[in-house]
């Protein structure tokens, strides 16, 4: 079974009470695979209660990257988070987690 | 002719000594050092409130002892936000320090107008709503009031003018982080302020450049099984050659550790943004979707073909509020009887702090739901548990109040419970709100003030 990490890298990072997530594709097959089945939706079920608000999908064609903004994720914020990754860095690398072909 | 543009500083603390290298080998043109992330500002406005001559960046002390002194010495101009809310009394420390160095004939600018705290009511009264960008809730009509710090984001214009006038360094409080890299360029290419394209990928350079360790290997999980662990505490820090129709090649301080490739650059480039089409800043809108990357040699990446759009008419402002103070206490559990323990603990400090004005409690499992919360798989019985205990109140006393009563059970605990003494003896940190909102650009007048040795 794949993850998407066989597929992808990427990185995540705040501002303010957003945290956006690049997937970056690792071959131009996985970016074509990505883009088809790695919907906004899917992305918001995954994450679950961690992220409350809504999520938004961008294409960079040209870099074959995705990048998903995650709208009310951050428990407020990292000036008011109690989160112990309170800027979201982690963010990224569980989404790399999900199981890709099932 | 190329314009090279060093980046030493992502934020405060950062190691602003990497400027160094970069100085001594001839490798750059100019040198530019980020001090502020959203939090920054509301920290040195405690250090003010202590001090009214501080409210600038510590790290200015380093950059003016040890590194203006090389970089005057060959004229290297060096930029940098660690103004931060005092850049005017950063200047004075500068030059005092620059007299005891005999750096005569060097040119300090201060650059102020960022900050309009004072100025909060002035501005509503001639229709400034501050309408909050995530909830619309106008600045008036919110109930906390006690705004600590109000800035607003000031583009390239004020550093292009400083540095045509002959300033050797640049010191300002809030600009908008790729704004600082890319006034140097429209200084030294003459670029026009509606040349959107060139802007644009200035902006873009600024942007990868930002975050110093980040587009060298630091954070890379591209890199994780092609760099060596022990090069992340030495990354040679990141250096941009800008050309004069605004592409560039991005690479790092030569005999240096780290990387700078394709991966690294599209890591970055990605980095803390929302709508990579439509990248707002003070100067121009930058579009990240019509660039293309390529390997240009072993460390070297060249970004071509950004695009740009028309600067908005209004200009982010980001104000700080105090909301009360959180707490952290750590305490271990093992076995046997882990989630009996946990029971245990927190049932002990619900009781303790019955009547005790907390607002927030939370309980974290590090090791095990921390990060993840409920993407995590449950573990049914492990061998130890991390328990973090967050909690909050409107003033520090309470939480000092509210950590005695629970080390008051240190002998009636769980079972063979642990406390981490660190976080026993750590002070309440401050819960800062922040506000972030719109101001029109015509409002917001930027003041240049010069101090020569």
């Amino acid at each position: 079974m794949r993850r998407l990490y066989d597929l992808a890298y990427g990185r995540s990072g705040d501002k303010g009470n957003i945290a956006n997530v690049s997937v970056i594709a690792r071959t131009p097959e996985a970016y074509h695979e990505i883009k088809a089945k790695l919907t906004a939706a899917r992305v918001k079920a995954f994450y679950g209660d961690l992220v409350k608000g809504d999520v938004m999908r961008y294409e960079l064609d040209n870099i074959q990257a995705l990048n998903f903004v995650l709208y009310d994720a951050l428990d407020g914020g990292a000036t008011r988070s109690l989160r112990i990754d309170a800027l979201g860095k982690s963010l990224a690398g569980i989404l790399l987690y999900m199981e890709w072909d099932t | 002719m190329t314009l090279r543009i060093g980046s030493a500083q992502g934020f405060y603390g950062d190691d602003v000594t990497r400027a160094l290298p970069m100085i001594d080998g001839g490798h750059v043109d100019v040198v530019c050092f980020e001090a502020l992330s959203e939090l920054t500002l509301a920290i040195l406005r405690k250090d003010m409130l202590a001090n009214p001559a501080r409210g600038y960046t510590f790290d200015l002390n380093i950059i003016a002892k040890q590194i203006l002194p090389r970089a005057f010495a060959r004229n290297i101009p060096l930029i940098t936000n660690g103004g931060g809310l005092n850049p005017l009394g950063a200047a004075e420390m500068i030059r005092d320090t620059a007299a005891k160095l005999g750096l005569r004939g060097l040119k300090i600018a201060a650059i102020t107008g960022d900050d309009i705290l004072a100025s909060l009511t002035d501005l509503q009264a001639v229709g400034e709503t501050f309408a909050d960008m995530d909830t619309g809730e106008l600045l008036a009509h919110t109930a906390n009031q006690n705004f600590v710090t109000a800035n607003v984001y000031l583009g390239a214009a004020p550093i292009v003018e400083a540095l045509q006038n002959g300033a050797h360094i640049i010191v300002t409080g809030r600009v908008a982080d790729p704004s600082l890299y890319l006034a140097p360029m429209i200084a030294h290419f003459g670029w026009s302020w509606d040349d959107w394209n060139r802007l644009a990928s200035g902006i873009v350079a600024g942007h990868l450049l930002e975050c110093t360790g980040q587009v060298v290997g630091g954070n890379s999980l591209a890199l994780i099984e092609h760099i060596d662990p022990r090069d992340l505490a030495h990354l040679g820090y990141p250096i941009a050659h800008v050309e004069s129709d605004g592409s560039f090649v991005l690479t790092k301080t030569p005999d240096t550790h780290g990387v700078v490739s394709l991966e690294t650059v599209k890591e970055q480039l990605l980095y803390e943004v929302h709508d990579p089409a439509r990248y707002i800043t003070p100067d121009v809108i930058a579009n990240f979707t019509t660039l293309t990357l390529a390997h240009d040699g072993v460390d070297r990446v060249r970004v071509s073909g950004v695009t740009g759009s028309p600067r908005p008419d209004t200009l982010k402002v980001s104000m700080g509020r105090m909301e009360g103070y959180m707490r952290e206490l750590i305490f271990t559990l093992g076995y046997p009887h882990v989630w009996g323990k946990l029971a245990q603990l927190k049932a002990m400090i619900a009781e303790s702090w019955r009547g005790l004005p907390i607002h927030r409690v939370e309980y974290h499992l590090l090791g095990v739901n921390s990060l993840f919360g409920n993407i995590a798989k449950a573990v049914d019985d492990p061998l130890e548990l991390i328990v973090r205990v967050m909690f909050t109140a409107d003033d520090p006393d309470t939480l000092k109040t509210a950590v005695r009563k629970v080390m008051a059970n240190g002998l009636s605990c769980p079972p063979g419970m642990s406390v981490s003494g660190t976080t026993v003896g750590a002070e309440p940190r401050v819960i800062l709100g922040l506000w972030s909102s719109l101001i029109a650009r015509k409002r917001v007048q930027p003041t240049i003030s010069y101090t020569e040795v």
